[in-house]
């Protein structure tokens, strides 16, 4: 396989992950602004746009925050590089360059997406709208992964699905450090129970709000959510979920074995901030210190990943 | 003007009976959804004319839903006299760039063909695999009456459109199965294969394995044919390469893959002459592989078509062709030339500016349907410009009469109605010398009009040869 082809594999399906993200996290602020604001918390939007790294930019095209302005920004600003719609348009184009790796129906998906992206963005919205721009990005991004299904089982779909966990496991645990705080011990004296917004948030934005609950019955405490979300091998979000799957799709690169060797230590490193850990030794090594570094070291891990295979 | 369906006593011909039946059950509302299905599909596919990133210049090629049919008794005599075209012209062009003896002969004057910008001199004494230079020619047909086939043009670079011929034939399979119980027509399905088996029996010297590894060199998405280029690399199942995935390196072609460096036999190359080689035609070409004309030369990699072989399609060799086919193959002409005059030879001009009404002048080095007259369809003020560019510049032009081109029945307004059509088979040369039983037939939509070209109002049709 080109090393350019696989390299638009691995960045399409990152866009596409990285939409539905987009969107999920739209769609907690819009959740939250239904609700009455508890006392002592910032405005969700704040949160909202720190979590999807767009605050910087949101603040030199804008200088307050409104739901609008936020929604907008996140959607559909071209400005803005990871917005539901520059992640689409992306996506697209890199399909448009690697058709010949994709069957139809793959190609289709991502196509279709794109076109009626371009005809919602020329529509005036109205706020009532982001449930429906919410389910239509998480229609698309589900309607790509299963065509995906339809490709031959080479390299190309292993580099779709190592770029869909690297973004994933990278997402993941960016919105685990925009909320660290409510994980810690001290955070079950703030709220106390599940009923606790600041926790509602975050498994709403991992999609797993209802998992959460089918996965631990009874007793409900920050150190479950935190195992949830980093040490659980059945929650297709958590961080030992996308490295598993990194590993998997990694090992099954017909190309591999010499240049997995060359990737091996960055692979052994990420796998073992995992393996080895619990809750507990997560939590007393300092809960934000672990995520900052998990992120380094998924970072170290693409950079390696592009530079063996892509370079 | 001859029809294809209906005979001169207004009978059907006995090879559109069944289609003309089926189109009787058609009512113009199914005719409608029909054509809109059809659009939408090729939308879909992104089967468009030219791949922008700005969606609103996206255009599909018109699609006629009524088949060009045509006999196996015609097929036959377009068969046989495409295959010999195309085994002269490689005969053509291997005698061009050695031992030069059609101009020994005195057949062909060496200076029309040393002069032309389309002659590579870098080509001089060199041979590729089988001494084929043009593997794939497309050859431009039209028809006059019932035996009457002329060819319009050849084409010996890089001809498009094959991708047409495939896809029409699948969407008329998936929206008119029917039809293809009741009509016995012959698969074009298999050309990638055969395509593909074309370019791995072209393999240079320095390539030591049974399988050679061929690959589609695109100039990139900007491309009109680019959509062509990802189909048929998908459907033969070879890597599509854009100049950025490969580099030279000890005389040998290699592409960047994720298991390394993979070397390379046979570059399919849908890009230009000039573009092929910054270090040996155009410099500031960026689409093109630095080295790769120097591995070429030494065996280490063979490029389809040949640099230089489009000095066998040029309009001032096409009046010798048939004096080639003769000279090489020792055979008569099967297809005929259109009558041409050489503007360029005084008696001939001077027959040419006093016949202009009648006659279709065109450049030389003119493609696309620009840059000619219609002698019939132009006014007086238009005929005496151009007659004035004439004279300035006689070597520039040749002049054909205005052929009356048949006829096909065509769906406009989802009405029946006649319109003016040409025919595109692509003929394949490599270990075996074979044509495809189909091509593009290409449809003037504006009544009476002659200009089939889709970039002035032609459409396409699907084309079907019977099998018996």
């Amino acid at each position: 396989m080109l090393s350019r082809t696989a390299e638009n594999l691995y960045w399409i399906s990152r866009y596409m992950e990285r939409a539905e993200t987009m969107a999920r996290l739209l769609d907690v602020g819009y959740r939250m602004s239904l609700f009455p604001n508890p006392k002592g918390y910032h405005n969700e939007w704040d949160s909202v746009l720190s979590a999807a790294g767009a605050a910087q930019g949101y603040f030199t095209k804008y200088n307050e925050i409104n739901q609008e302005n936020v929604e907008d920004y996140i959607f559909f600003d071209e400005e803005n590089p990871s917005s539901v719609y520059s992640c689409i348009s992306k996506a697209r184009n890199n399909a448009l360059l690697v058709r010949t790796a994709f069957t139809p129906e793959a190609w289709v998906a991502i196509n279709k997406s794109y076109k009626e992206i371009l005809e919602l963005k020329n529509k005036k919205f109205t706020r009532a709208d982001l449930p429906n721009f919410t389910e239509w990005t998480i229609q698309q991004v589900n309607m790509f992964r299963g065509s995906a299904n339809s490709l031959l089982r080479n390299d190309g779909y292993h580099f779709i699905f190592l770029g869909t966990f690297i973004e994933r496991a990278d997402n993941s645990a960016r919105l685990l450090d925009v909320k660290y705080f409510v994980l810690l011990p001290t955070a079950d004296y703030i709220g106390g129970n599940l009923d606790n917004l600041q926790w509602i948030i975050l498994l709403r934005s991992l999609s797993s709000f209802r998992a959460f609950r089918w996965a631990y019955d009874g007793d409900v405490t920050s150190t479950k959510i935190a195992h949830f979300f980093i040490l659980n091998n059945d929650c297709s979000r958590s961080l030992s979920f996308c490295i598993n799957n990194i590993v998997y799709h990694l090992n099954c690169l017909k190309c591999s074995p010499d240049k997995i060797s060359d990737i091996y230590s960055g692979l052994k490193s990420v796998h073992s901030s995992v393996k080895d850990e619990t809750v507990e030794s997560i939590i007393e090594y300092g809960l934000h210190e672990y995520v900052t570094n998990f992120v380094s070291k998924i970072s170290f891990l693409d950079n390696q990943i592009q530079n063996h295979f892509f370079r | 003007m001859f029809d294809e369906m209906y005979s001169d006593d207004a009978q059907i011909r006995k090879h559109y009976l069944q289609v003309n039946s089926w189109l009787r059950t058609m009512s113009s509302t199914v005719i409608s959804q029909k054509n809109f299905e059809a659009e939408s599909h090729f939308k879909r596919i992104g089967i468009t004319f030219s791949v922008k990133d700005d969606d609103m210049t996206e255009r599909i090629i018109p699609f006629d839903l009524i088949p060009r049919i045509l006999t196996n008794y015609e097929w036959a005599k377009i068969e046989k006299g495409v295959l010999q075209r195309a085994k002269a012209l490689n005969a053509f062009l291997h005698d061009t760039y050695n031992s030069g003896e059609i101009f020994k002969a005195g057949v062909i004057p060496k200076e029309i063909v040393y002069k032309k910008s389309s002659y590579d001199q870098s080509m001089i004494n060199f041979s590729p695999p089988r001494k084929i230079y043009s593997p794939i020619i497309g050859v431009d047909l039209v028809r006059t009456g019932k035996d009457e086939f002329y060819v319009l043009e050849d084409n010996c670079r890089t001809p498009s459109g094959v991708s047409y011929m495939l896809e029409n034939r699948e969407i008329m399979m998936k929206m008119f199965p029917d039809l293809f119980h009741t009509n016995r027509v012959l698969r074009v399905d298999d050309y990638p294969t055969r395509l593909l088996q074309t370019l791995m029996s072209l393999a240079p010297k320095k390539c030591d394995s049974s399988i050679p590894t061929v690959v589609l060199l695109t100039p990139g998405h900007l491309n009109s044919a680019y959509y062509e280029h990802t189909f048929l690399s998908d459907q033969m199942g070879i890597e599509m390469v854009e100049s950025q995935d490969l580099f030279v390196e000890n005389d040998l072609l290699y592409m960047k893959t994720v298991d390394g460096p993979k070397k390379i036999d046979v570059v399919y190359r849908r890009i230009d002459d000039e573009f092929l080689d910054p270090l040996c035609y155009n410099p500031d070409s960026v689409i093109g592989v630095p080295g790769i004309t120097q591995v070429y030369k030494t065996g280490g990699v063979n490029i389809c078509s040949a640099p230089g072989a489009g000095i066998a399609d040029d309009k001032a060799i096409y009046i010798f062709v048939p004096e080639m086919i003769k000279f090489y193959l020792g055979e008569t002409p099967i297809l005929d030339n259109v009558e041409t005059w050489r503007c360029e030879r005084d008696d001939e001009l001077t027959y040419v500016l006093e016949n202009i009404e009648k006659l279709v002048v065109k450049e030389v080095d003119g493609s696309g349907g620009y840059g000619m007259l219609i002698g019939p369809k132009s006014t007086k003020d238009q005929i005496s410009e151009f007659s004035t560019k004439l004279k300035s510049n006689p070597r520039g032009y040749i002049a054909q009469p205005t052929l009356d081109l048949s006829s096909s029945p065509t769906l406009i307004d989802n009405e029946v109605s006649g319109r003016r059509v040409d025919l595109r088979p692509f003929c394949l040369v490599g270990e075996k010398v074979q044509l495809c039983p189909g091509g593009l037939t290409r449809v003037a939509l504006n009544k009476g009009s002659y200009v089939v070209n889709s970039s002035q109002g032609g459409g396409v049709k699907d084309t079907w040869v019977l099998a018996d």
